[in-house]
């Protein structure tokens, strides 16, 4: 029922391509042998691909799968199903020596500037971990490395002998850039990096990322619940929701002219820093809550809280990833017609939509 | 929940397995014979001996001895006769148990009140001077060790000052009139007063600290600043929400902590002569009567498999968290 | 008469390392029905203002000072028996995590029953039917069944949810809401914001709203003021705050914001970060940070005066009018390029 990655053709000059994805957890059951009764399906079905020097946002709330989704990227977790391509090469399957190599290729920034750091060890031997597993360089060469990470990142490269609790949490946080710059990757995946912090840290946070992408020509995938943030910093942004990918565009199509309805209601949530504006708008609310991963619903996930709904078609065909053009998918049966909508508005044109045959494009 | 029942008790056989027929081997591959033992060690003569090892099945080879007793164990629930007395196993272990348990429960009592008072108040009042004198006393109560802090109390409280007996054990029960033992209640708990404070001296301090530890915890958690933001007086904060929480760990101690005494409190049970299980597993060990030692050994796991499996079933259903997923 | 009034409050820590003041001289008021926003960032000593009126601090190692007059009595110097009675009562609070506000072992029934009958004489039934009646109101659905569930078979948002009909049970005058939305999902925030946007309209209580989240404030507040290390150094209504900002961290904050409705190719980072509480600068405490330091920044701390174009709005800074405004007007043009 799935239609193929139609949004992202593969021209070859991908660096990362991955292709329906599936991660599902076994939820056991029996006395002495464990037998699988059901899974948590935290990915569903996941397929894009990423441009070097691009910046994919992943967008989504908790429990969409794609913290997940990152780590089976990384291969810190076996993806169930599905291939994932890096720079032409299939790394699904590989094994844990011949995955080595690649991991100086892609890295990883975590979330919590507190646990991703080893209280224990200093920071200078943090930062060159990374480089001394490579064998990259003697141990003189690797400090004066470190040191030339230290000052990139806007930390004194003085404070190589520093442990992480003498650091505030934004500086925690430029150490794990530092961390994952050090052996030269070419794409690094960047798991909540700015969520734990202040908002004015995280300015500091988010410029520094953009500045190394310039400099270094990085690819970054950019994962966070924050639609501000993502928008500031992608230029292409994917929307999930309960393990799959409900739309994907480029940054200004998304956040101007959404076609799904998920996306709507996200967009539509995020408060205005303006009073005026703020006050005005009649947000699109969304009624319930997450459903669980181990039970989704049938065909299109979102079905149960959508505003749209129609009876005997969303929660009967499961919709494929729609075209609009341009890399812009939508898995919807009845996209936004226009943006923006309010609640009453997205409600009615969804009746009205239903008698005639929804305009949207075949699947390419 | 039944589930969980059955892999827990399903466990337990294979435990009970494991640790009878460990038992056996040990004394199977010791340097000393049973046989000669009881014949009197050194001394023993040779008929003595084939005769010895005949009754006692010694001649025959290990798993067919270990596949007879467990044959006895499971259907005729009889642990067999001890080597050295040939009298039943059961009826020692029957006489022995009720001492075990008597200072068991009574010192879980005691280790409990003080626990839960000192531990608790601790808590409420840390870096008090109450609460540093409480830490020095769960140090003394850890390091101690039970055999001289039983002789000290014994030396102090029943020699220089007369103030309970020295050892022994009076059944609760009333002892035979010409026995010359004590018997009755009263004299049962007389002379159970220094046996419970040795033993219940270890436990009380591990669960002071612990006590006094969890608390202080849960003192600080979210939900009981809401409780306190809702106007509850602090009395009600305190029983209702932070020692529902923080108590909670101590129920599956406590019931792993009794099962372990039940085992046999041997320290205790020797200074102040009790004859509990302790003390004849002991005796067993030393006229190497494998029966005996047998016997004890099956009571006390037993015992501690029946004890932790009704602590976890406990706790899952004090605490919803467990019992309703 | 104003519902709460604090005049100059303080409020400083006895730790091992010195005296952490996380509250300096705040002063402000709050009217019936009005809703006041607290914005800072971590450390500004936003939560620790309120739980001081709540009288939620720990008692050892606490030194208060000024004046919290909730009609007319002052909270701080109440006897405790008397703060009881107001608290979850005439005012009433809720926490940031809803996983760990309730307690996990007590049915949400028990919980919200309790808070009915430490203030009401009335009987257990009455209670239940109460707290019944607030989870309709708060919108879980069957509330009849699930009161007597435990709040693990709650979801986050659903147990904030109940959070919030605890506090509103006993009708307080006053909520205050300490980041209620912070650990929710955007999704769930937006329900929960609407939900409490709609519970003041039904019943009349004040809100206070500390968050860090400019967006929350700007939908929600009538009134704002924004805290920095301790002090107050911006205070307006929410329409003055965001179109005529005054003070450089308010600018630092607008500007690091990234937008949905703006498109700002490089945010305003302010430099360093938040000064230790234990130790802090002389003089202004935001001046190590500044991009406007003066010398008299360094030395003297300013005063919280009022702006000469508007008596209600206040602002702590040494920098004349004239550049504020040109400043402000800068922000502004920036970040709302695309507003309206």
């Amino acid at each position: 029922m799935e239609t193929a990655p139609a949004a992202n053709p593969q021209t070859g000059e991908e660096l990362l391509v991955v292709e329906n994805v599936r991660k599902y957890f076994p939820i056991t059951r029996g006395i002495i042998f464990q037998k699988e009764i059901a899974s948590v399906k935290a990915v569903d079905g996941v397929s894009f691909s990423v441009k070097p020097g691009e910046t994919l946002g992943i967008v989504g709330e908790s429990g969409c799968g794609k913290s997940t989704l990152a780590r089976c990227i990384m291969k810190l977790l076996e993806a169930t199903d599905g291939k994932i391509t890096f720079e032409g090469r299939d790394i699904t399957k590989l094994s844990r020596p011949a995955m080595r190599p690649i991991r100086r290729e892609m890295t990883m920034i975590f979330q919590d500037p507190y646990a991703s750091l080893n209280p224990r060890k200093r920071v200078g031997f943090i930062i060159g971990e990374p480089l001394e597993v490579h064998g990259l360089g003697s141990s003189s060469e690797i400090k004066r490395r470190v040191q030339e990470l230290l000052e990139v990142v806007g930390l004194n490269p003085e404070h190589y002998n520093r442990f992480p609790h003498e650091f505030s949490g934004g500086q925690r946080q430029r150490i794990g850039v530092a961390r994952a710059l050090a052996v030269n990757p070419k794409l690094i995946v960047c798991d909540e990096p700015v969520s734990a912090l202040d908002v004015s840290v995280q300015a500091q946070i988010l410029n520094l990322l953009k500045d190394l992408q310039d400099d270094f020509g990085l690819t970054y995938i950019f994962i966070a619940h924050d639609l501000n943030v993502v928008r500031h910093i992608s230029d292409r942004v994917m929307v999930m929701y309960l393990g799959k990918v409900v739309e994907v565009a480029s940054r200004d199509v998304l956040y101007r002219e959404p076609k799904h309805p998920y996306t709507g209601a996200l967009l539509s949530a995020v408060p205005i820093a303006n009073p005026e504006l703020g006050r005005s708008r009649q947000p699109i609310v969304l009624e319930g809550d997450v459903p669980s991963p181990v039970n989704p619903p049938s065909a299109c996930n979102f079905h149960p809280r959508c505003p749209r709904f129609v009876e005997g078609h969303c929660d009967v065909e499961d919709p494929p990833l729609y075209s609009f053009g341009n890399g812009h998918v939508a898995a919807c049966h009845y996209p936004l017609e226009r943006w923006p909508m309010n609640a009453d508005e997205i409600r009615r044109a969804g009746e009205r939509t239903k008698s005639e045959h929804p305009e949207q494009p075949l699947p390419a | 929940m039944f589930r969980y029942l059955v892999r827990r008790t399903l466990w337990a056989i294979l435990l009970f397995i494991v640790i009878t027929f460990v038992t056996f081997v040990i004394f199977f591959v010791g340097p000393n014979n049973p046989a000669r033992a009881v014949c009197g060690g050194e001394q023993a003569k040779r008929e003595c001996l084939v005769r010895a090892t005949a009754k006692l099945g010694l001649d025959q080879p290990m798993p067919v001895q270990y596949w007879k007793f467990v044959k006895q164990l499971v259907i005729h629930q009889d642990l067999g006769e001890s080597f050295a007395t040939s009298q039943s196993v059961n009826q020692r272990i029957k006489e022995a148990a009720p001492v075990t348990a008597s200072l068991v429960f009574g010192g879980a009592i005691l280790w409990m009140i003080i626990g839960l008072t000192v531990g608790i108040y601790s808590a409420l009042k840390p870096r008090s001077l109450t609460d540093r004198f409480a830490m020095i006393f769960v140090l003394i109560g850890v390091s101690a060790h039970p055999v001289w802090i039983g002789l000290i109390l014994e030396y102090v409280f029943g020699v220089r000052l007369g103030w309970t007996p020295i050892a022994n054990y009076a059944n609760f029960f009333g002892a035979p009139s010409d026995s010359g033992q004590p018997g009755g209640p009263w004299q049962w708990f007389y002379h159970l007063i220094l046996p419970w404070c040795t033993f219940a001296l270890l436990f009380a301090a591990l669960y002071v600290r612990m006590i006094r530890a969890n608390v202080m915890e849960t003192l600080n958690e979210d939900f009981v600043r809401t409780a306190r933001a809702k106007g509850a007086p602090e009395r009600q904060v305190l029983v209702s929400h932070v020692l529902r929480n923080a108590l909670l760990p101590v129920v599956t101690m406590l019931g792993m902590d009794i099962g372990i005494g039940l085992g046999g409190a041997i320290f205790t049970e020797y200074v102040f002569q009790l004859p509990g299980l302790g003390q004849t597993a002991i005796i067993g060990i030393n006229n190497q009567d494998l029966a005996i030692v047998q016997g004890v050994i099956v009571f006390a796991t037993v015992a501690i498999i029946v004890f932790n499996l009704l602590v976890d079933l406990l706790y899952a259903w004090i605490d919803p968290r467990i019992r309703l997923t | 008469m104003a519902l709460l009034d604090v005049k100059d409050l303080s409020t400083s820590f006895r730790t091992e390392d010195g005296i952490v003041t996380a509250v300096e001289g705040v002063s402000f008021s709050v009217e019936k029905g009005q809703t006041l926003g607290i914005v800072g960032e971590s450390g500004s000593g936003k939560s620790v203002t309120c739980l001081t009126i709540m009288g939620l601090n720990p008692k050892r190692n606490t030194i208060t000072s000024g004046e919290a007059l909730w009609k007319g009595d002052d909270l701080l110097t109440m006897k405790s028996n008397d703060l009881r009675q107001v608290r979850g009562n005439d005012i009433s609070m809720i926490f940031q995590d809803p996983m760990t506000s309730l307690n996990p072992v007590l049915t949400i029934g028990r919980q919200l029953t309790e808070a009915v009958l430490l203030h009401r004489d009335v009987t257990k039934k009455v209670a239940r039917a109460r707290a019944v009646e607030l989870l309709g109101a708060v919108g879980i659905p069957r509330a009849q069944t699930r009161i007597d569930d435990y709040p693990h078979q709650f979801s986050g948002g659903m147990r904030q949810r109940v959070m919030i009909a605890m506090a509103l049970i006993n009708d307080p005058d006053l909520l205050i809401a300490d980041e209620p939305t912070t650990a929710l999902d955007v999704t769930t925030q937006a329900q929960i914001l609407s939900l409490m946007k709609r519970l003041q309209e039904d019943f009349g209580s004040a809100i206070i709203m500390i968050t860090h989240d400019l967006g929350v404030v700007a939908e929600l507040a009538d009134d704002v003021f924004v805290m920095y290390a301790a002090n107050v150094v911006e205070q307006a209504t929410v329409y003055d705050l965001f179109s005529q900002p005054q003070h450089p961290y308010t600018w630092g904050l607008m500007g690091s914001l990234p937008r949905l409705d703006a498109d700002v190719e490089r945010l305003t980072q302010i430099p360093g970060q938040p000064p230790s509480l234990l130790n802090p600068p002389r003089g202004c405490r935001f001046h190590p940070r500044c991009p406007y330091v003066m010398e008299v920044c360094k030395t003297t701390v300013p005063a919280l005066k009022p702006t000469s174009r508007d008596p209600n709005h206040f602002e702590k800074c040494h920098l004349d009018e004239e550049t504020k405004e040109r400043e402000a007007a800068k922000l502004l043009a920036a970040t709302m390029a695309e507003a309206g």
